[in-house]
């Protein structure tokens, strides 16, 4: 704060302190605060708010657990709530976007890094964000017609003769997710590549030779070396990519198959379809508060710090 | 038939037109008894633009609009102005009408001001009629505009029974496009019109007990004949996309997908249940002041004219005998393609649904999607 004070003097000092306590207080506390409390309130008509009804109690959060319905675990058919379930798929795809996504980045980002000359860094760097500049929703549409029947990807296939019929890839081939994963993994995959980018970067290249002098074949560099070194960065792209994956709505939404749900779909058909607020944001917070849960359990899992990603 | 209503819209006309040349000339005059407060939906532009300027016009009343974007904020300020005044009239939607009459909110219209004839069949009488009245049957809603929700079909691809029935779309030879909760409530009326049921579907509607019954069979049903899905929509975009890219033949779908696709190939028919449709319309407050001039708006509403301009803003169908002539010829040729006077009369209205009775239909829509 004294630095601060030093650098940039009074008024431009206030300015910074009072702009970031709006941005914390306005913007994320007193939000979350309005959700927090409308979560532990029972969904009434406007007649009766502030009646004799309107108690609070954690009646929003049990409906999580409750009408279990069949879901099938590794070959067993056990019954899950309805909900959990929608939340269990979320998170196992969410993680399948962020394994495919780092399967993605990490030769990428070796490459930007530490084989190609820095010269061309920038130009290639540009060509990675130029699918950016286009809105997310697009993107998202684009992938939705080029895997519909009637798309491109179907001419393409059955024009050139490498199929003799049309497939609803939309329907996916693997999973019923698979739509949703590849649109998911197209978007956010920039937010894996840069963060690994950056924390390779940051290695000595005489490393990787020492390593390749002593006589280490390729994958043992990348395992020993280049990988550990990388670490902050993975976490950060992999904490990122999962988060945005799993708060995706647009998406999930737009790609998804007849048989696929996502949690945020979920949210938003208590919050706008069924106007209960109050489940809408006892599922928000649940939400927010399963996939924080997952994040640190995964990060405890590989010995990553939160001060690692900060960095 | 026709002749007759021509006459009487004509005189009707002439009335009016009478009545706004004295209006014209002294306006003021009039202003202190020829006042509207109207309450109802922010977003429509053509009705501060075109309507209301057309409804002064014709009768001299000048309409105070205040405009509200959602129902809950219109019943909450009728509540207000149960205490305050300042509201004569609302434009809510039917099914909201018991729930404000319960809370004492609503005057009663009176029928020889207004002219009933002038609806189209089945808005203001038969079923609509009765849940438009309360208990001792005093008329305390009646209707501005509405639109349907029936089958959108690819003229060349779709297999439709004759008539075209519900069940088209549960049959593995169309490829479909439904939004989940719509189409366990199409299932359900099926198989209600097939007798299959325990007791009538509308049942569902106001016990839950026997919803969840129901709701279960519609449920099993519609997953058997999942496999024919091939895409899920909850809006304008996703349907039209789900006939056009995914390659469907048969739909559920709003009025409005059905005429985006009119020069595609595709038609909109009402099925043999009937459509599902909703409607909304006027109700009057209690304590208005202005009641003859609400009465008037109500019934200039009716006309053909009047239900034409109303219908146009909200990019809906008419309520008023006569108007589907009024609206844009394309407009109207594909509105009465689908209604005839049979299917008019069939309209199957979207029954009350209380906030538990949503918040389930919810859970069954996903389980449909799940499985």
């Amino acid at each position: 704060m004294g630095d601060l004070l030093k650098r940039y003097g009074g008024t431009l000092t206030g300015a910074f302190v009072l702009l970031t306590a709006f941005w914390l207080l306005m913007l994320i506390i007193l939000p979350n605060l309005a959700l927090f409390e409308t979560s532990f309130r029972p969904y009434l008509p406007v007649a009766e708010m502030g009646g004799p009804r309107d108690v609070y109690s954690a009646d929003n959060y049990v409906k999580f657990f409750e009408s279990p319905g069949p879901m099938s675990v590794f070959g067993f058919e056990i019954a899950v709530p309805l909900r959990a379930q929608t939340f269990l798929y979320t998170v196992f795809y969410s993680v399948v976007v962020t394994v495919v996504a780092f399967a993605f980045s990490y030769p990428i980002a070796f490459y930007l890094a530490k084989v190609v000359s820095p010269k061309s860094v920038p130009t290639l760097i540009l060509l990675l964000f130029i699918p950016l500049w286009v809105s997310e929703a697009l993107r998202a549409f684009a992938w939705y017609i080029i895997l519909t029947l009637n798309g491109p990807l179907n001419a393409a296939l059955v024009g050139l003769g490498i199929m003799e019929k049309a497939v609803r890839w939309q329907q996916g081939v693997f999973t019923n997710y698979d739509a949703i994963v590849i649109g998911l993994v197209y978007n956010y995959i920039l937010f894996m590549l840069f963060p690994i980018y950056n924390a390779m970067s940051s290695l000595d290249t005489n490393q990787i030779e020492a390593a390749q002098d002593l006589g280490a074949p390729w994958w043992k560099t990348h395992l020993r070396i280049v990988l550990p070194h990388s670490k902050p960065g993975i976490a950060s792209g992999s904490v990122m990519v999962f988060m945005l994956a799993a708060g995706s709505l647009l998406v999930p939404t737009t790609l998804g198959s007849t048989r696929s749900n996502w949690f945020t779909q979920t949210i938003q058909q208590a919050m706008l379809e069924s106007q209960d607020w109050n489940t809408g944001a006892a599922y928000s917070f649940l939400y927010l508060l399963l996939c924080t849960v997952v994040v640190f359990g995964v990060m405890r899992l590989f010995k990553v710090r939160l001060s690692d990603i900060a960095r | 038939m026709t002749k007759n209503i021509t006459l009487s819209r004509r005189g009707f006309m002439a009335a009016t037109a009478a009545l706004a040349a004295p209006a014209i000339i002294s306006s003021k005059a009039l202003a202190s008894s020829g006042e509207l407060n109207f309450t109802g939906w922010a977003g429509y532009d053509k009705l501060k633009a075109e309507v209301f300027p057309a409804f002064e016009a014709a009768t001299g009343i000048k309409v105070n609009f205040t405009e509200l974007p959602d129902q809950d904020t219109m019943f909450a300020q009728a509540k207000v102005a149960l205490q305050s005044g300042g509201i004569d009239m609302i434009e809510p939607t039917i099914d909201r009408v018991g729930a404000w009459n319960e809370n004492g909110l609503l005057g009663a219209f009176d029928p020889a001001k207004l002219a009933m004839d002038n609806y189209l069949p089945g808005l203001a009488d038969g079923a609509a009629g009765k849940r438009s009245a309360d208990a001792n049957g005093a008329l305390l809603y009646v209707p501005s505009n509405w639109g349907t929700e029936a089958l959108v079909v690819n003229t060349a691809g779709a297999k439709l029974s004759s008539p075209a029935s519900l069940g088209d779309l549960f049959s593995a030879d169309n490829q479909v496009v439904l939004r989940p909760h719509s189409a366990l409530a199409a299932m359900g009326r099926y198989l209600d019109a097939q007798g299959k049921l325990p007791f009538p579907w509308l049942d569902g509607y106001s016990d839950m007990a026997k919803m969840t019954q129901l709701w279960d069979i519609a449920l099993a049903e519609a997953i058997k004949a999942k496999g024919n899905v091939v895409q899920f929509w909850s809006g304008e975009n996703e349907a039209n996309a789900g006939f056009t890219a995914n390659g469907a033949t048969v739909g559920l779908c709003w009025d409005s997908t059905g005429f985006n696709l009119r020069n595609d190939g595709y038609s909109y028919v009402a099925p043999a249940e009937g459509a599902f449709a909703w409607h909304q319309g006027f109700v009057m407050m209690k304590n208005a002041v202005n009641i003859d001039q609400a009465h008037e708006l109500a019934k200039w509403v009716s006309t053909a004219d009047g239900a034409a301009m109303w219908a146009t803003a909200f990019s809906s169908n008419p309520v008023g005998k006569g108007s589907a002539e009024k609206l844009n010829p394309d407009v109207a040729a594909y509105y009465s393609g689908t209604f005839n006077d049979e299917a008019l009369s069939k309209l199957w209205w979207w029954p009350d649904q209380s906030a538990e009775f949503i918040a389930k239909r919810g859970e069954y829509a996903d389980k449909y999607k799940a499985a």
